[in-house]
């Protein structure tokens, strides 16, 4: 990072850096909260290309206020089907109870709409424009924007850091954002038409040494159109994430015959949250503070969630116009609060799902056959694998 | 770094980098060589191997 003055200067309370779903949510409770927001992201189009399966819970949305359109809830969801490397499958659908039932999302039209909440509660959007650089003067932070060719920074007295995986506005900024290699999930997925899923209303995982250290997924959109993509540890293989969903793709019945129409690609923080997630001046929301369920990769409701809290927090702190790590500080607490114990339970579960063989998850899945489930959640899954395996039960009994 | 034409420009380099020293623009990497170490956790974690010395 090289500052540079620029002869330009704007000067706004809140400055959102990446409006993918937690910054654009962020920018907006921050200005409905009073604030003057400006929400910058550094591509030409708000949510495109997509680097997620786009799956989210309705219970999510509903904690949020967001009310489902179809124009980018495309898909409603009904249950589960996990399957073992021998295609030993468990569902959990039907006569179930639903907790975790939700849609798929068309992330491209979802995340424009979550900025144009953002605009519409009063935030300035500017797009196509990259922050390169930072710097803490007095008590506040000058970022350095580059848009279209023209250089211009901006004075900001609390600087909201949204940029991802990347995490650069947190590093800059001194706290520990930025991801080992070990905690990153790296994704890559194909929307393909002509799936031929046994049931298109049920999320697929499958499991084993198809994807080292994560797992593959197949998420209907609508018709025969899905997402199938895999995260897999890129560290536990010399084989990359792509060349794995090829391969999985051409042996997979569901997908042999299916036909590419995208290709994404990105990594998956999922280490758990960031040790501090605000300073002085900054707060970090999203992907860049590691709010992503350590387990399934899941981080829309967890960083959506996090980043109302951080605009109602930076709201407040301009109306009483301190903006100190102490003040900022709410919001810490509030997202541990909410997520830490959580996560940290997840943390132990992919720790162990990952040193599992893949004969030692068929006879998993074979045990599963008998067992009856009384809600579909990654919790109740977990209480039920610690019934069946001694194994798990050591490993994770005291925490289910 | 040589960033092969195949880069999908997802940023998870960026992510990995310990001394954050890789800023991706939308289509375009740009990496601080003066302060690499060459520790190559950006070459090995690349999904698309799009990385190369």
């Amino acid at each position: 990072m090289h500052w540079r003055n620029s002869d330009i200067m704007i000067e706004t309370d809140v400055l959102v850096i990446g409006a993918g779903p937690s910054g654009s949510i962020a920018a907006k409770y921050a200005a409905l909260g009073g604030a003057n927001v400006i929400l910058i992201d550094k591509k030409s189009e708000i949510g495109s290309p997509k680097r997620c399966a786009e799956g989210v819970s309705k219970e999510g949305l509903k904690f949020l206020g967001i009310e489902p359109q179809p124009i980018w809830a495309v898909k409603e969801i009904e249950g589960i089907r996990l399957v073992a490397p021998d295609g030993t499958d468990v569902w959990l659908n039907d006569e179930i109870k639903l907790p975790e039932a939700g849609y798929i999302l068309e992330r491209k039209v979802f995340d424009k709409h979550m900025a144009m909440d953002a605009g519409r509660a009063g935030a300035e959007i500017k797009i196509k424009t990259l922050a390169k650089s930072l710097k803490k003067e007095g008590d506040h932070y000058i970022v350095s924007c580059e848009s279209m060719g023209k250089e211009f920074d901006i004075k900001t007295k609390i600087l909201i850091g949204a940029d991802g995986p990347e995490s650069h506005i947190g590093r800059w900024a001194g706290l520990k954002t930025g991801t080992k290699p070990k905690d990153m999930e790296s994704g890559v997925q194909f929307e393909m038409c002509n799936v031929k899923m046994k049931n298109h209303s049920v999320l697929e995982f499958y499991f084993g040494s198809v994807a080292p250290g994560g797992y593959v997924w197949i998420f209907p959109k609508g018709e025969d159109i899905a997402n199938v993509g895999l995260g897999i540890i890129q560290t536990e293989t010399d084989k990359t994430a792509y060349e794995y969903l090829v391969d999985f793709v051409e042996s997979c019945p569901a997908t042999k015959d299916a036909k590419i129409v995208e290709l994404n690609v990105g990594g998956d923080p999922v280490g758990g949250l960031v040790k501090d997630l605000s300073s002085d001046n900054i707060l970090i929301v999203g992907d860049a503070a590691g709010q992503v369920h350590p387990l399934t990769g899941g981080g829309i409701i967890n960083g959506m969630t996090c980043g109302m809290f951080a605009g109602e927090v930076a709201a407040k702190s301009i109306k009483n116009g301190d903006y100190s790590q102490k003040q900022l500080s709410e919001y810490d607490k509030r997202c541990k609060y909410l997520l830490e114990d959580k996560m940290n339970k997840y943390l132990k579960v992919r720790d162990y799902l990952a040193s599992l063989s893949d004969d030692e998850l068929n006879s998993i899945a074979a045990t599963f056959q008998d067992v009856e489930f009384e809600e579909i959640s990654a919790v109740e899954l977990v209480k039920k694998l610690v019934k069946i395996s001694p194994k798990a039960l050591l490993k994770l009994g005291k925490l289910f | 770094m040589i960033v092969r034409d195949w880069c999908m420009y997802c940023g998870e380099c960026a992510g990995v980098c310990p001394r954050n020293l890789i800023l991706l623009k939308e289509t375009e990497l740009v990496f601080d060589d003066s302060k690499c170490r060459e520790c190559n956790i950006c070459i090995e974690i690349c999904p698309v191997n799009a990385l190369e010395k």
